[in-house]
């Protein structure tokens, strides 16, 4: 008879024979051959080469093939780059390949490895001990390796960017200012100041990509390109995004990029905080007012322009008024400016600017008055009108002649919601009146009460206006609490 | 021959090495004779588990494919490499993460240990489960192995629980939103207790929740449970009841078989031989008190081989077989490692281990069908087997009754078409909730595609068994519907399943988020 077992004896020898291959593979694999080795190694022949001093013998015979980090517990990070990177301290260094070159720069000189590490400034992953896990680009880590033209973002972690050089920081210096160019405060907020329209920028730069709509970009999916992206084409990245765009050049893109990466409101302890990064933090707490057209250039622009001209916005699908323009400034009132900028506009898509909403400063707020005033003469004293309204007639006037644009009671459609309570609060009779006297000139509000042919006489234009203020009352809290909703998509969409 | 003390101390050190060995190696020498081999076998704590004499049916490698001790050599390698990666690993949320990627990048092969660790723990899973299927469809569950069967299943639960523990450890995102899917799971009796109003008086699903996460969210409380359990509590369960699953085994007669014909003749390896007539007055078994299957004295030598050393060649060649595959796995594919758990980024989709994908899949149209009552029906439905089916008969065969291999096809086809069907029907045409948006909860709690698709298996089986007058094959059909739902159910949340549960045809097709 057969051996029963033969079999199982073949098995188990070919098995064993499996298991020590792999074994001393995987020994050999992880151990001698581990990138690591093979790349202080070859740091060990350039030493060697490079000897022909005391100094250079001395670093020589100290070199040990050996993994080296640099530990540092108040960041929070291990970072091994060191172990291969051996010759960044090592001003011999830089005419060798990497990674075994000199690090560029002094940099080195005021932020030590051994007291900065290497990611608190590149990112990347520390910890990693082969070049691709380090990059991180293509592995499981939030933050990979940042391009080195990028790396100036993370300068702003410890230092004010204003008092930085600007030739050791060029692109965030652009960045900075294409920032208030572009008017992008109207939609963002940042440092608690700026619209409501688009998502608050503060903590742009700690986004990992996961957070990030990648669909409609091309690998590689770093946070960078995909801003660098986004710049370019906002809808195009972020499929029926609002934001208008910001029509840059191809460097300013980048400069915006690394901008947005610079956005990061990191933990770091106050040991490593350049003492102008205290004094800006601290001037954050106390800022300083801005002009008025400071503010208007940094918080209107975007969507009112230069405020001359009224234009029709596809994407909000409504008129945006010139709120510099002649017709607007000669009939509304200081106050009710005041109302409109402090409170926004609800049931439109602009938002509240008061000091706890869009964070300006009251001072900001009266400037920006006063700016918007400056290019028209004010309003002249209104002519009283002493009738006495009838509702009843006045809602069928606003039904043939107000309805179409500004909606049934008010609501708002092409022409601004007149029904909403910031509205009745804020417009005194006498501008309500002479708006529809005369109408608003670049708008399509025509005048009422042409001297040719008068559409409306003042009875009826009173009338109206009694209609007007009962929608007020009409709606009430229930009205507050409509505007509430129709105003939140506006906000929400990114 | 008068010794001094001296001579006799310094004769003794000199002997010390064999000495030594012969206390270690009682036998001394390989076994020579039958009567040597026996001794060698039960002699020894680890060998006497087994009988002194094999049937030569067991060595027969498909009979079991090694399955059972393919899931017992993977668990010895987990703990081995568990109790290696215990050295660095630290059950906290704010240093798990890092001592992973220490073990990763700077512990001596670390991450080969962990790829083992990774590897084995899967395979564990797997052979448990094709070892179940395995003893069932030779129908080895059958008296006198009615309790091995429970403590089998027993067995795959611990596994199981095993391995989902595990998946916390790392505390990366993977492991974070699989936990916090596992444990809504086990919060999903909430979804009754919640369509009934009763949540307020009584929360079962919150209960088990907070049991399981010490806490209503996946955090250090959970870490620190999942830690003593994966490494504690689990392993102690399982070797208890691994040595209560050896032992019955020896005590219920090794191996099913079917019974040789007594005083007939037996054929194997192109002989016949004798099988000698048991004398059924007469015990030759030393502890007769013992009930069950005594090592075949009574027998003579039909069909039976040493033990020593032809299973124990067996069972260590599956052995290092297990070895050899996990270290072949390891050495080309890393266990995965995602980005440091993060609360605030959902994965999505967030996916349980694959294993409880199945379960996922009957989540998603009702949490309390198929996080709980499912699942219960399906444990409480297998650990009934033995006692429904009965009748001997087909021990040790696969499809060893009449007409078995052809309703194991039938219910294959008809279980693949259903369960296919039912997914492909869900996927187009959604479920009541996209007909009737108002429906009451209970509804879709009690139809929707996965207690339709037990219902369906159920009357399937009852067909078969008023059909074929048979309970075995009645349970054959029910046990392949469920292996068929669990494969399909498992591939489909695995593969199918992309971002907010969407169907896709490839997991490439996801959208990148």
């Amino acid at each position: 008879m057969n051996d029963p077992s033969r079999i199982y004896r073949w098995l188990l020898l070919v098995a064993s024979l499996v298991t020590i291959i792999y074994l001393v593979s995987a020994a050999v694999h992880e151990n001698y051959l581990a990138q690591w080795k093979t790349v202080q190694r070859e740091y060990l022949t350039i030493l060697q080469q490079k000897a022909t001093d005391d100094r250079g013998r001395e670093l020589l015979a100290k070199f040990r093939v050996e993994m080296k980090q640099a530990s540092i517990p108040a960041l929070g990070t291990v970072d091994r780059c060191v172990t291969c990177h051996n010759g960044i301290d090592d001003p011999r260094m830089t005419d060798v390949p990497q990674p075994h070159r000199t690090h560029p720069g002094h940099i080195l000189d005021k932020h030590p490895v051994d007291r900065f590490g290497c990611t608190v400034c590149h990112h990347g992953q520390g910890a990693a001990l082969t070049f691709n896990e380090a990059k991180a680009e293509d592995v499981f880590w939030d933050y990979p390796l940042l391009p080195p033209n990028m790396t100036e973002a993370t300068c702003v972690t410890c230092h004010d960017a204003e008092k930085l050089p600007p030739d050791q920081i060029p692109l965030l210096v652009v960045g900075m200012k294409l920032y208030q160019e572009k008017s992008c405060g109207s939609c963002h907020k940042l440092g608690g100041r700026g619209g409501t329209l688009g998502p608050a920028l503060d903590n742009e730069g700690a986004k990992s990509k996961h957070q990030l709509i990648m669909t409609n970009l091309k690998p590689p999916h770093t946070t960078w390109s995909w801003q660098n992206a986004h710049f370019r084409d906002p809808g195009g990245v972020v499929p029926g995004s609002l934001m208008r765009n910001p029509t840059v050049t191809r460097p300013e893109t980048l400069a915006l990029t690394v901008y947005m990466l610079s956005q990061w409101k990191r933990d770091v302890p106050e040991s490593y905080l350049a003492p102008d990064k205290i004094e800006q933090k601290y001037r954050a707490l106390h800022p300083t007012p801005l002009t008025g057209e400071q503010v208007y250039r940094q918080y209107c622009t975007a969507c009112h322009g230069n405020g001359a001209y009224t234009r029709w916005d596809k994407k909000f699908n409504r008129f945006i008024p010139a709120i510099r323009g002649v017709s607007l400034v000669s009939t509304a009132s200081r106050d009710y400016l005041q109302a409109n900028i402090e409170q926004g506009r609800p049931g439109t898509q602009m938002p509240a600017w008061g000091p706890h909403a869009g964070g300006l400063l009251p001072e900001e707020i009266t400037g920006v008055i006063e700016y918007l005033r400056s290019g028209a003469t004010a309003a002249a004293p209104a002519p009283a009108l002493t009738l006495h309204g009838d509702a009843g007639n006045g809602l069928s006037l606003f039904l043939r002649n107000c309805a179409g644009c500004h909606g049934m009671n008010g609501r708002g459609g092409m022409a601004p919601e007149i029904g909403n309570p910031v509205f009745q609060q804020a417009a005194p009779d006498e501008f309500i009146i002479r708006t529809i006297r005369n109408g608003r000139v670049g708008t399509a509000m025509p005048a009422f009460q042409r001297p040719d042919a008068p559409a409306l006489g003042d009875q009826d234009i009173a009338d109206v206006l009694a209609y007007l203020r009962t929608l007020d009352s009409h709606r009430g809290q229930k009205a507050i609490a409509q505007n509430t909703v129709t105003a939140a998509p506006s906000g929400g969409k990114p | 021959m008068a010794e001094t003390a001296t001579q006799e101390f310094l004769h003794n050190l000199h002997e010390l090495p064999h000495t030594v060995k012969d206390a270690c190696f009682r036998l001394g020498k390989t076994p020579e004779s039958e009567r040597e081999e026996s001794q060698a076998t039960f002699h020894n704590l680890f060998l006497h588990i087994h009988s002194v004499r094999v049937h030569l049916r067991t060595l027969k490698p498909t009979l079991t494919f090694g399955l059972g001790l393919m899931a017992t050599a993977s668990f010895v390698i987990t703990l081995i490499t568990g109790v290696l990666l215990m050295v660095y690993y630290k059950p906290s949320t704010d240093l798990a993460y890092q001592s992973i990627k220490d073990i990763h990048f700077t512990v001596s092969t670390g991450r080969f240990i962990r790829n083992i660790h990774r590897w084995s723990a899967q395979l564990m899973v797997l052979t448990v489960l094709l070892h179940m299927a395995r003893v069932f469809f030779t129908a080895s569950y059958k008296k006198p192995r009615e309790f091995n069967w429970l403590v089998g299943l027993g067995l795959l639960v611990i596994t199981l629980a095993l391995s989902f523990t595990g998946y916390l450890l790392p505390w990366d995102q993977l492991a974070y939103w699989a936990i916090t899917i596992g444990s809504n799971i086990a919060n999903s009796p909430r979804e009754l207790t919640d369509a009934i109003g009763m949540t307020k008086l009584f929360d079962p699903g919150g209960l088990q929740k907070r049991l399981l996460l010490g806490a209503n969210y996946v955090g250090q409380d959970a870490l620190i449970r999942f830690y003593v359990l994966h490494v504690f509590i689990l392993p102690l369960a399982l070797v208890t009841m691994l040595g209560v699953h050896f032992w019955r085994i020896r005590k219920d007669g090794g191996l099913a078989k079917p019974e040789d014909p007594p005083g007939g003749l037996a054929e194997w390896g192109g002989e016949k031989r004798l099988v000698f007539q048991p004398l059924a007055t007469k015990t030759y078994g030393l502890m007769a008190l013992v009930k069950g299957k005594r090592p075949p004295v009574n027998r003579g030598p039909e069909n039976t081989v040493m033990s020593w050393p032809h299973l124990f060649w067996a069972e260590l060649s599956v052995f290092m077989v297990t070895v050899a595959g996990t270290l072949v796995l390891s050495f080309y594919s890393d266990a995965p490692l995602k980005e440091l758990a993060n609360p605030a980024i959902p994965e999505n989709p967030a996916k349980a281990p694959w294993y409880f994908l199945g379960i996922q899949e009957l989540v998603s149209y009702s949490a309390f069908t198929g996080g709980l009552l499912i699942p219960v029906i399906v444990v409480v439905g297998l650990a009934l087997i033995p006692f429904l089916d009965r009748r001997p008969g087909g021990e040790g065969t696969w499809f060893g009754t009449s007409r078995e291999r052809s309703i194991f096809w039938q219910s294959l086809f008809f279980a693949v078409a259903v369960t296919v069907g039912m997914l492909a029907f869900t996927v187009n045409h959604g479920w009541l909730r996209n007909w009737f948006p108002n429906i009451h909860q209970l509804w879709i709690i009690a139809i929707n595609p996965g207690s339709l698709l037990v219902l369906i298996f159920a009357a399937w089986s009852l067909f078969t068994l008023k059909r074929n007058d048979s309970v075995r094959l009645a349970a054959v059909s029910l046990f392949t519907c469920f292996l068929v739902g669990f494969t399909l159910l498992t591939y489909f949340a695995t593969v199918h399943r992309g971002p907010n549960w969407h169907f896709y045809w490839w997991p490439s097709q996801w959208p990148v988020h």
